[in-house]
């Protein structure tokens, strides 16, 4: 059956009626107040290893293989496009055995551009001296993330490899409530060891870190007397970096934080959400779009060509 | 209007829809003989313009959900200010307490608790928020600097930045010739647009060799720069200039040093010693009238939605399928017993149908 087709007339009251409410419905499309929306966002204070064992070849982008420094700028570009306009950023460095605040929290829209040029000048260079004490500077990061309005969530990126190496039982512990600043550890690197390369106060690669160039045991065993003990049951690898999943797994439960490896924006955005600390912002929506589909709709109604679907079906039958 | 710009361009591709009231429209409606109807050379004319209208309806409404705006856009204008590097002291020292009391004295006026750091923050931000036109660099130095933003109108992203460098500890030593010299290369490849300063915040001076001067002072006047000091003393009394009640451990000190050096660059140079700080706003008022310059600004203009105007025009088209719709509607309903007019009953409304018919 072909359905009921309407008579003429009610085809000339149906075309005027539709006709009006388009009217209105564009009219209010013009003119209906803007309504608040509430919105999820994320206020995020990025914090990027800086150390030389970034500078390992050994992430992804695509199918190109680049530095883990580089990855972890794609990566935060990528994060920060993702974010709802309102969400606030804040950027920072780690080396040595602090993370650096660069840039306290602001609105990631109306900054991006600052804070992408901000965000490819973390580089070696900016280092102000050659450690990697990677667990304090965790825990500076997350202290100095309550003194800043709002309080951001920390996404810490590095490779975990702590130089120098950390004592079995006397590595530094964290003072804090885990889970009391909400965070994540984002792994980035590859599981094979790498030679870790060397760079100069401009950030040149002058070389690799020989074996003989860095400690092997912690700080503590180095300066007892029974040094040679120590030394003869410790691999010599600390020269040779690769990501550290039980090191940074081990940090995630210590402070409380997810840890992801290598994960991508989206993944880290919907982590990051999950957490309570998102903030409901209050953005001003214009409904306009849907009133005025609803009036392309009507009108799309009334000039479908229906005679011509009609024969169409009629002859199929 | 040859910039616009759509936020959901894959919307475009629903524009063929606008031919539907091209399409063949068949209504089924018999009549009994062609020749009874009147011809109506309006109608003939009136039918194309109408399809036309509501084609163009249609456009129009897809065009408006496909979001068009005209970016965000940079203007220009001309604004008194300068362009200002503010080149900010790292190092440890700036950790300490600011203006202690000299060791010497017994402390009748109770010590201050904030940190130079802290104390360096806030002359920034009054700085900053007492110079709307300015546009603003950031350079933090320790025993080596590091640009961190170059020049930008952004005063938020240049607060944040400030408001980042009073935080935490201090991380090394003092080289202010480096970061002198870091703040001029910030300016080589900008265009000259008005008044070039650098706005250095620092506890201590540092002893320069001869080299190190004239390689400073010729930078300096090449690139036509200027130099603010916000000099922030550790004790309580410390000047730049010599003064009668000298202790005579400051004769010495490399800041006094420093500053005798920049006052001979005959370039302009304001020092400010870190006091209280509504002196030091009315000081900054006061540079104001004395050496800024015209300056070309940059200005954002924000982002501009131009779904209404579509909307409007659509309105415009669709008020006037309505009324003729109607129009129509009032035509076939008129009540029973009156005498209808052939002519309107096949108005300009209907007559796309009985042509077609035929």
């Amino acid at each position: 059956m072909a359905g009921r087709s309407i008579n003429y007339l009610q085809r000339i009251r149906l075309t005027a009626m539709a006709m009006c409410a388009a009217v209105v419905l564009i009219m209010a499309a013009l003119w209906f107040p803007h309504v608040d929306r509430d919105i999820k966002v994320v206020d995020t204070l990025f914090v990027i290893d800086i150390t030389d064992s970034m500078l390992v070849k050994d992430a992804r982008i695509g199918r190109e293989t680049v530095t883990r420094l580089d990855w972890s700028q794609e990566f935060v570009r990528q994060a920060m496009l993702q974010m709802p306009c309102g969400s606030k950023v804040a950027l920072a460095a780690f080396t040595d055995s602090r993370s650096l605040i660069l840039v306290n929290p602001i609105e990631v829209c109306a900054n991006y551009h600052d804070l992408i040029q901000v965000l490819y000048k973390i580089e070696p260079p900016m280092a102000w001296a050659k450690a990697s004490e990677v667990s304090k500077a965790l825990f500076t990061a997350i202290n100095q993330a309550k003194d800043m309005d709002p309080e951001p969530s920390i996404v810490f990126i590095t490779d975990g490899h702590e130089s120098p190496p950390l004592h079995e039982t006397l590595y530094p512990k964290f003072g804090g409530t885990p889970g009391e600043v909400s965070g994540v550890l984002i792994g980035v690197g590859g599981t094979d060891v790498q030679p870790i390369p060397k760079s100069n106060e401009d950030g040149e690669i002058i070389g690799y870190w020989d074996v003989n160039e860095v400690l092997h045991v912690d700080v503590y065993a180095a300066f007892r007397g029974d040094l040679a003990d120590a030394m003869a049951n410790v691999q010599r690898t600390e020269h040779l970096s690769s990501q550290k999943h039980d090191h940074m797994e081990r940090l995630g439960i210590m402070v409380g934080f997810d840890y992801l490896d290598m994960p991508t924006a989206n993944q880290l955005m919907r982590t990051l959400r999950a957490h309570d600390s998102a903030r409901t912002q209050r953005v001003d929506y214009d409904p306009y779009p849907i009133f005025a589909g609803l009036a392309l709709l009507l009108l799309l109604l009334l000039y479908l060509p229906y005679g011509l679907l009609l024969s169409l079906r009629k002859r199929k039958t | 209007m040859s910039d616009i710009v759509w936020e959901l361009p894959a919307l475009l591709w629903a524009l063929p829809l606008a031919l539907l009231p091209f399409v063949y429209v068949d209504v089924r409606k018999s009549v009994v003989w062609l020749k009874l109807t009147p011809v109506d050379p309006l109608s003939r004319i009136l039918t194309p313009l109408l399809k036309l209208a509501a084609s163009l309806l249609i456009a129009l409404l897809v065009m408006a959900l496909a979001g068009p705006h005209i970016p965000e856009q940079l203007s220009q204008r001309s604004g008194e200010g300068a362009e200002i590097i503010i080149l900010v002291d790292r190092s440890r020292s700036m950790d300490d307490i600011f203006a202690a009391a000299p060791r010497n004295t017994l402390s009748r006026v109770p010590i201050g608790t904030q940190s130079k750091r802290q104390v360096s923050r806030d002359y920034l931000i009054e700085f900053i928020q007492r110079r709307p036109d300015d546009r603003f660099g950031y350079v933090f130095f320790s025993n080596h600097s590091t640009e961190l933003l170059s020049l930008t109108y952004h005063k938020d992203a240049v607060m944040a930045t400030v408001d980042a460098g009073a935080l935490g500890r201090g991380i090394s030593q003092t080289n202010i010739v480096e970061a002198l010299l870091k703040a001029a290369d910030m300016f080589e490849h900008e265009i000259y647009r008005g008044a070039r300063r650098v706005l250095l915040i620092s506890d201590g001076g540092q002893l320069l060799t001869e080299q190190e001067e004239s390689f400073i002072r010729q930078r300096y006047q090449a690139l036509q720069l200027g130099i603010i000091w916000i000099y922030l003393p550790a004790m309580r009394g410390m000047t730049l200039e010599p003064s009668d009640q000298d202790n005579f451990l400051w004769v010495d000190m490399p800041e006094r040093k420093l500053h005798e050096f920049f006052k001979t660059l005959s370039i302009p140079y304001q020092a400010f010693e870190a006091g209280s700080l509504s002196d030091f706003a009315d000081a900054i008022d006061a540079i104001d009238q004395q050496h800024y310059e015209t300056l070309m600004v940059d200005e954002v203009q924000p982002r501009k939605s131009l779904a209404d105007r579509f909307l409007l025009f659509a309105l415009m088209l669709a008020g006037l399928l309505a009324a003729i719709q109607a129009y129509s509607w009032w035509g076939a309903y008129l009540p029973r017993g009156h005498d209808v007019d052939v002519r309107k009953l096949s108005g300009i409304c209907y007559c796309e149908y009985l042509v077609f018919d035929s």
